[in-house]
């Protein structure tokens, strides 16, 4: 079945890829016989994705806005068996890394995924990096536009960028299309959410200066309202005022966010429009024919009108309990009516959160070709989408992702937890990250006391770089190495809810790992006491702050 | 001298360099997979010596390191750092399976 409803490459994009991998296939054969040191070879197998990590190489392969064909994620799961171990983790930027990859068959899995359009580029380096987007893109019922659209016009423009390729470090856009962000664009360098003006006008305000890490911070505005057409020069502007004035000096202080910071947001609106003026009608403003070329190939599927009140589904509520809690938490409304938006839960109780394994993946394509117009999402969360599901097929779904593992009816709940892959992988961790998701996922696994819970997210990061975004987590767990022990700092309060965007404060001292459990189990005790109707752990937390937590957890613990 | 060297044993390690895995130095300067015939340095000048053979047998391998390890009295070792036990022993968790369709 073709890619027939997003993107798909022309012969430059196809050229682009295929001298790469010969590129690089030649690249591998010099280090392989000694032609090329580590030092001279180490960029450029880090410019194709290729990071060497604790035990293995790992490839880190984009999939841009978190969009895949059923076709692209067979191939996925094809490269995952025949040049890893038969597994990849999604990850919190919608790509996913193979952790077991051979150097000398690392140019064979990357032309393996030319194959289907897909490559491993700007995966890593002081780059413009994969475009984030909001996956439910293209399906949701509260989007104004699909952020997709503009997601690819930034990947075009920003592929192999010539002024951009040697930032001071690396460089994140997220693009949210729909009031809810569901894209955390006010955690990225640079944060893109659609709106409407008073004339209905729908355009971007343009969020500069966010980021998690060593340092997180809040984006700033420096635009309200950004016009579509204008967006390319403006991100051009951005990027130069960046590329000009960002420290590199420092690691630690070379991100945009550093900038905006130490310079304040007025003066780099200041920088950025005076850049802007002398580039604003150059021949980055975008002609309404080259958007509406590249809309074109994001239109939607050929939804048929469908029934909105099924019997069927209906008597499976009264039937199967499980089947009623999976319709509440995994399935939101689509803008068609009759549809639904389907998340299939890469967290079973107990598994490592976001890793799927080679059948389980083809398993997924299938369900996507039976039921989804061959469409695939990634989230942010590690989790995979179906965005176009008929109500009517919605038991038939529900049993097919069963029977891979991934209809837990637990999305957006305590188990549905983000996590980084940690020590266990990562040449940077400090501590461990999926050990502690599952020991918290065993313990909360009962479904019905996990929706009585409600909704509350919990993200791991194994050092402080918060790949597994602690800081935005409604209860945020980052592991610390203290004297070789591994300990772990419980914040609390974080959010990217769009309006609530907020850093985790620490609760206080770090807890010993065995120990991370009762704490969170504690947290939850306390919020369950003194909850009112209707208010999320986040809630309760605002209200009542962070001392009554503290108290409970540091008399328990 | 590596930044980490600290304790009184050390072994030489690195990720070899064709697949990535973890390897050590044994006693007739070759690489291995196995942590147990690992060559022991047993003192600060020994532990030079080791990092210097290691890095003059770096051509297969990927930035040679020194880790420093404890051994029983059964002259087994371990190395002392988490992250190090982690590489020596693999994940400290089930990875799944690539026909697997149910977590365990």
């Amino acid at each position: 079945m073709p890619d027939a409803h997003f993107y798909r490459y022309d012969d430059y994009d196809r050229r682009l890829v295929a001298e790469r991998v010969e590129q690089f296939r030649d690249q591998v054969r010099r280090r392989l016989a000694g032609e090329l040191t580590e030092d001279q070879f180490k960029p450029l197998r880090l410019t194709n994705g290729l990071y060497l990590q604790l035990h293995a190489y790992m490839l880190r392969i984009a999939i841009p806005y978190g969009t895949l064909s059923s076709r692209q994620l067979r191939k996925l799961a094809e490269i995952s068996r025949t040049y890893d171990r038969g597994y990849g983790h999604f990850t919190t930027r919608q790509n996913l890394q193979l952790n077991w990859i051979k150097l000398e068959q690392a140019p064979d899995a990357i032309a393996a995924l030319a194959e289907v359009d897909m490559h491993s580029i700007q995966t890593s380096g002081n780059c413009v990096r994969n475009t984030t987007a909001d996956h439910f893109a293209g399906a949701a019922a509260d989007e104004i536009e699909d952020p997709r659209v503009w997601c690819e016009i930034v990947r075009q423009w920003s592929t192999l960028h010539p002024e951009f390729s040697f930032l001071p470090r690396k460089f994140k856009i997220a693009i949210t299309g729909s009031p809810n962000d569901r894209a955390a664009v006010r955690v990225h360098d640079i944060g893109l959410r659609f709106w409407r003006n008073g004339e209905g006008e729908a355009g971007f305000e343009v969020i500069v200066g966010g980021g998690l890490g060593r340092t997180p911070m809040i984006g700033k505005t420096l635009r309200e309202f950004l016009p579509k057409d204008e967006l390319l020069a403006y991100l051009e502007a951005t990027l130069r005022v960046y590329n000009r004035h960002g420290r590199r000096d420092n690691l630690f202080k070379a991100r945009i966010k550093i900038l905006v910071h130490e310079i304040g947001a007025e003066k780099m609106r200041e920088e950025v429009e005076a850049e802007y003026e002398s580039m604003k009608d150059s021949a980055l403003k975008l002609a309404p024919e080259t958007i509406e070329a590249i809309a074109r190939q994001f239109a939607p599927p050929p939804l048929q009108s469908k029934r909105t009140r099924v019997p069927e589904v209906e008597a499976l509520k009264l039937e199967d309990r499980n089947f009623a809690l999976w319709l509440k938490s995994n399935v939101a409304p689509h803008r068609a009516p009759g549809h639904a938006i389907v998340t299939a839960s890469l967290k079973p109780a107990g598994a490592p959160p976001g890793d799927a394994s080679a059948a389980q993946m083809e398993g997924v394509a299938d369900i996507a070709d039976a039921y989804s117009f061959s469409e695939i999402r990634v989230s942010h969360e590690q989790n995979l989408v179906l965005p176009h599901v008929a109500i009517e097929d919605l038991p038939a779904v529900y049993r097919a992702l069963g029977r891979l593992g991934f209809a837990e009816a637990n999305i957006g709940k305590i188990t549905d937890i983000i996590a980084c892959p940690g020590l266990d992988y990562c040449a940077l961790a400090n501590a461990r990250s999926i050990p502690v998701a599952q020991r918290i996922s065993n313990h909360f696994a009962a479904l019905a006391r996990q929706h009585d819970i409600g909704d509350l997210k919990i993200k791991i990061s194994g050092c402080i770089n918060a790949c597994g975004h602690h800081h935005v987590g409604h209860i945020g767990i980052l592991g610390v190495d203290k004297n070789g022990a591994e300990l772990y700092q419980i914040s609390l309060g974080g959010d990217v809810d769009f309006g609530h965007t907020a850093l985790g404060t620490i609760l206080g001292p770090a807890v010993p790992a065995e120990r991370v459990v009762e704490a969170v189990d504690t947290l939850v005790a306390t919020y369950l006491e003194v909850r009112t109707d209707g208010e999320r752990f986040v809630d309760t937390y605002r209200r009542i702050g962070i001392q009554p937590f503290k108290d409970r957890v540091y008399a328990t613990v | 001298m590596a930044k980490n060297l600290r304790g009184d044993l050390q072994v030489a390690s690195a990720n070899r360099l064709v697949d990535g895995m973890v390897v050590f130095l044994d006693a007739a300067a070759q690489w291995t997979d196995r942590l147990d015939r690992a060559d022991v340095a047993r003192d600060e000048k020994a532990a030079e010596r080791l990092l210097e053979r290691a890095r003059a047998e770096s051509a297969t391998v990927v930035d040679p390191f020194l880790v420093a390890v404890t051994e029983d009295g059964a002259g087994r070792i371990e190395p002392l750092s988490l992250r190090e036990k982690i590489r020596a022993a693999g994940l400290t968790f089930a990875a799944i399976a690539a026909e697997s369709v149910r977590y365990a």
